[in-house]
């Protein structure tokens, strides 16, 4: 019942916000007549015995039989092709004809701008001549013009194409789909029968809703100024190869995105991702993940779901947003945790619901000092709570909560289970939440002023502090403080230094954290024994960046952490990877009280970067443990 | 008289000698090399988009070797003209690589075939200077395309994580948000050179490695791409801020991530504490 009053609420909320803003940006009855729209994008159908393309330099080439349709209402025929996908303009030389409603008219090239609206004809009738088409008129040519001097220009090529096909479909400016075409793998063609290279300027192409991956080769089987169907082929060290599949609709100001990442593992995480800006001032968007594992497409042994729902809504200083998360850890239902299928998951399904007020950054009277503050009140709720599930089996009924927190003496009640978890009661199944924030920060501050800028040295400091107020009752503050100083020693080579104090405290109003128990065990080292709920952690940064050529790049980071609790090998959890291998969290308890960080990248080929990294981690006395990162984090990133 | 007369006859002549084209004067061709556009009705035309007459008997020869050769002038290929006083193509040598610059086709101008007078172009304007960051360059705008160092420095939000890598996704790179790694400099900067030639004109903006972690307008809508044109320089330092970053709100609740379950809200903001710890309790 709260799910659904939750659901309705925010819905309501949506509306009412969407409704303000659409009444915001819907302009005024006006006299005069309204801006005609902008004509549709120039297509172009090519075809030729031979149509090549060259990704460095967006080029497409054509020679033998060419034959080009526009969608401006004319035909040309040809010896040769060739169009800079970039600077929008295409010739076609060698025996052309121009044939369009008025007619037919024989020449040796053509050149067509089409940003500019020109077209450079050199007909041959008697004899050659030099005509220039304005604006799209093919009637009335100006006769004589003088003509740019590169109107015939014909690129110099690279050795080997990227893409060779027997025809092409040019969206200008936005993409080119091959047909019959195949690409190069070592010099080996791969067919790929359609395949669309998209170089849209609109970035929502780009807007994904795949993870990372340590390679990633793109097939974009098909496309349009407003779609892009892609096929990936990728590796990743927990998913190994895999195919995913991807489908974009872009719009101006809107976008939606489908995906299955991996696609042919039994695990597989089906993506939704969908955005839309309302006027100048609001935009929605959300994002829905469901995880299935399932062979193939059948039904599945375990599913889960979540969804983050974004409004944001500008105003003049600052802006109000509207965040919610909405998770179902078992999709399946409560007959999904039947032996042999308890793998479904627990059942418990939390909502977050949180609106915030953020101010922009402001600067502090004449202060070489900005602040910001912000303040947002959460709602959450769960009713049934994790690790249930584990009395769920065997016919004996889940135990109704233990909901987001509990807070208490262990419960009585267990519903007359012989050997259940302790769970401690009363049991939370909704806080309501505050937080209330403000930054402050130094941009860079000059600390000398000699003759070389090289021998410069910078200052930079931070300052945020954080209460978030839940209803339980109970408290947590964080504080974090940054400082360091930086130097550019070269043009290749620059270096920092930095310090960071980071306090968590996490507050009971009445009682709270108690001794860990027993004293001087494995799991609770003597260090320990005062923890009540305040950590602080305390970090020595040093970095430095060495880069002799943009295609080179060595980075070394080394820090020294001094924390409370003390680091103990083995006590406190490792935090959790992505599927790269990289941590998914900046800071942890136990965090080992050095870490050394190599990272390595060079350019491999003309459109791409291989980048190593690799951590090393190790204990001073009295433990001198070391390890290394499990995995070494490769990944070949297009460039 | 005669002396003067005699002084001035001279140099009439030599005015006449010098001022008359040498390859007229004594009879001698004029060679050009180029690419070709075209190669039909008796006429060749190179991409300066001129035409020229096509000797009947005209001489097919290899560029490189001067002998026989298969290729056939067409569009692509590379020739050297021999123009004889006529201005006639007599000789076309080819070749498949381009050919070193040999003559200048100023000096057949004269010689290109086209019925219509030329009349002026109103849209060839004058040079235009390089504009500044931000700035929208003119139609006619010209660079030289040399290579130019770009430094970008990005100053990010305060409570970017200490950890967090940064890059720069352009429409350069189709958008890819790893397309440009940076490396942090100081505690709230990024920075990384790149080359590129001058007039390439791209639009970028930053990201934390996904267009889920991209960066935000100081509103906290979604932001436009800035737009850069590079300019004819050594370097450029391009310095910008970024305000916040999409999947990090301040004091929200919203990480998004692909292919990770957010865990239930904790407000307990400790989750790896051992086992042997109890949880939070009133006192007994």
């Amino acid at each position: 019942m709260p799910r659904i009053a939750l659901s309705a609420a925010l819905t309501t909320l949506m509306l009412v916000v969407v409704r303000f803003a659409a009444r915001a940006e819907t302009p005024a009855p006006s006299a005069s007549p309204s801006a005609s729209p902008a004509p549709p994008p120039t297509l172009l159908y090519l075809s030729a015995d031979r149509v090549d393309f060259y990704y460095d330099r967006f080029l497409l080439e054509a020679d033998g039989k060419v034959r080009l349709r526009t969608s401006d209402g004319f035909t040309v025929t040809g010896d040769a092709f060739s169009m800079d996908l970039k600077l929008n303009r295409f010739t076609v030389a060698g025996n052309v004809t121009l044939h369009d409603a008025s007619g037919t008219v024989s020449g040796a090239a053509i050149s067509d701008f089409l940003d500019f609206r020109r077209i450079y004809f050199v007909p041959v009738t008697n004899e050659p001549d030099r005509w220039t088409f304005l604006d799209g008129d093919l009637a009335h040519p100006a006769k004589g013009r003088v003509m740019p001097g590169d109107a015939f220009y014909f690129p110099s090529l690279p050795q080997q194409p990227s893409i060779t096909g027997t025809g092409a479909i040019v969206g200008a400016k936005t993409y080119v789909r091959f047909i019959n075409s195949h690409t190069y793998l070592a010099g080996a063609p791969i067919p790929l029968g359609s395949d669309v290279v998209n170089f849209s300027g609109n970035q929502y192409f780009a807007q994904n809703t795949l993870s990372g991956a340590t390679v990633d080769l793109t097939w974009n089987v098909a496309g349009n100024d407003n779609s892009l169907t892609a096929v990936h082929l990728r590796y990743d060290p927990t998913y190994h190869i895999y195919l995913a599949l991807e489908q974009h609709f872009v719009g101006q100001h809107e976008y939606a995105i489908f995906s299955v990442n991996p696609a042919t593992t039994d695990k597989k995480w089906w993506n939704l991702n969908l955005y839309e800006k309302l006027g100048s001032r609001f935009q929605i968007s959300s994002f829905t993940q469901y995880y299935a594992q399932q062979d193939w497409l059948r039904e599945p042994r375990a599913a889960q779901q979540t969804t983050y729902l974004n409004a944001t809504y500008a105003l003049p200083h600052s802006y109000l947003q509207a965040t919610s998360q909405l998770t179902n850890y078992n999709v399946l239902g409560p007959g999904s945790l039947q032996v042999p299928n308890t793998i479904a998951g627990s059942l418990d399904h939390p909502s977050q619901v949180e609106i915030t007020a953020t101010s922009f950054q402001n600067k502090v009277g004449k202060l070489p000092l900005f602040e910001q503050i912000y303040e947002g009140y959460g709602f959450n709720h769960d009713s049934v709570g994790g690790n249930q599930y584990l009395q769920g089996s065997n016919g004996v009924p889940p135990i109704p909560t233990p909901g987001l927190q509990a807070y208490g003496a262990p419960c009585l009640d267990q519903h007359g289970a012989k050997h259940p978890p302790v769970y401690f009661c009363p049991v939370y199944t909704t806080i309501w939440n505050t937080v209330l924030g403000f930054n402050f920060f130094t941009p860079a501050l000059k600390l000398n002023n000699p003759p070389s800028p090289y021998g410069t040295y910078y200052f930079n400091a931070s300052f945020n502090k954080q209460y978030q107020w839940n209803s339980l009752p109970h408290w947590i503050s964080t504080t974090s403080e940054n400082f360091s100083i930086s130097r550019q020693f070269t043009r290749a080579l620059n270096t920092y230094l930095g310090y960071q104090i980071l306090n968590i405290g996490d507050h009971y109003i009445n009682g709270g954290y108690l001794p860990c128990e027993p004293v001087n065990s494995f799991y609770c080292p003597l260090s320990f024994t005062s923890f009540r709920g305040v950590s602080t952690m305390r970090t020595t940064s040093f970095g430095m960046n060495l880069v002799p050529s943009p295609e080179f790049n060595f980075s070394l980071l080394v820090r020294h952490h001094v924390d409370y609790p003390i680091p103990v090998p083995g006590v406190f959890g490792l935090p959790p990877n992505n599927v790269l291998g990289q941590p998914l969290y900046s800071w942890f308890l136990g965090q080992p009280p050095y870490d050394m960080t190599a990272n390595v990248r060079f350019q491999i080929f003309p459109h791409a970067l291989i980048d190593v990294s690799k951590t090393l981690y190790w204990y001073g006395n009295p433990y001198r443990t070391q390890f290394w990162q499990p995995a070494t984090v490769v990944q070949v990133l297009p460039i | 008289m005669k002396r003067r007369a005699l002084s001035v006859g001279i140099a009439v002549l030599a005015i006449v000698l010098i001022a008359a084209p040498f390859d007229a004067a004594w009879g001698a061709s004029i060679v050009v090399s180029g690419q070709l556009l075209a190669y039909q009705g008796g006429y060749v035309f190179f991409t300066s988009g001129d035409g020229f007459r096509v000797a009947q008997d005209v001489v097919i020869r290899d560029a490189k070797t001067g002998g026989t050769t298969t290729l056939k002038p067409a569009p692509r290929i590379w020739a050297r003209a021999t123009f004889d006083s006529s201005g006639t193509v007599t000789e076309l040598d080819l070749s498949r690589t381009p050919l070193p610059p040999q003559g200048s086709f100023d000096d057949v101008q004269r010689f290109a075939v086209a019925i219509s007078t030329p009349a002026p172009n109103p849209d060839l304007l004058a040079y235009a200077p390089t504009p500044g960051p931000g700035e929208t360059p003119l139609p006619t705008q010209q660079f030289s395309g040399r290579p130019v160092l770009v430094t970008f420095i990005v100053q990010v939000p305060p409570i970017t994580p200490f950890t967090s890598s940064v890059y720069i996704t352009t429409d350069q790179s189709g958008w890819v948000a790893q397309a440009i790694p940076m490396d942090r400099v100081d505690a709230l900067h990024y920075q990384i050179t790149r080359r590129y030639p001058s007039g390439t004109i791209f639009r970028y903006l930053y990201d934390r490695g996904s267009f889920q972690s991209k960066e935000v307008a100081q509103n906290g809508l979604d932001r436009t791409p800035r737009d850069f044109i590079v300019p004819d320089a050594d370097v450029r330092v391009i310095r910008d801020t970024v305000y916040a970053w999409n999947d990090q709100s301040n004091g929200g609740v919203n990480q998004v991530q692909p292919q990770i379950m957010p865990t239930p809200y904790n407000p307990a903001p400790f989750p790896n504490l051992p086992p042997g710890l109890p949880p939070p309790r009133p006192p007994p």
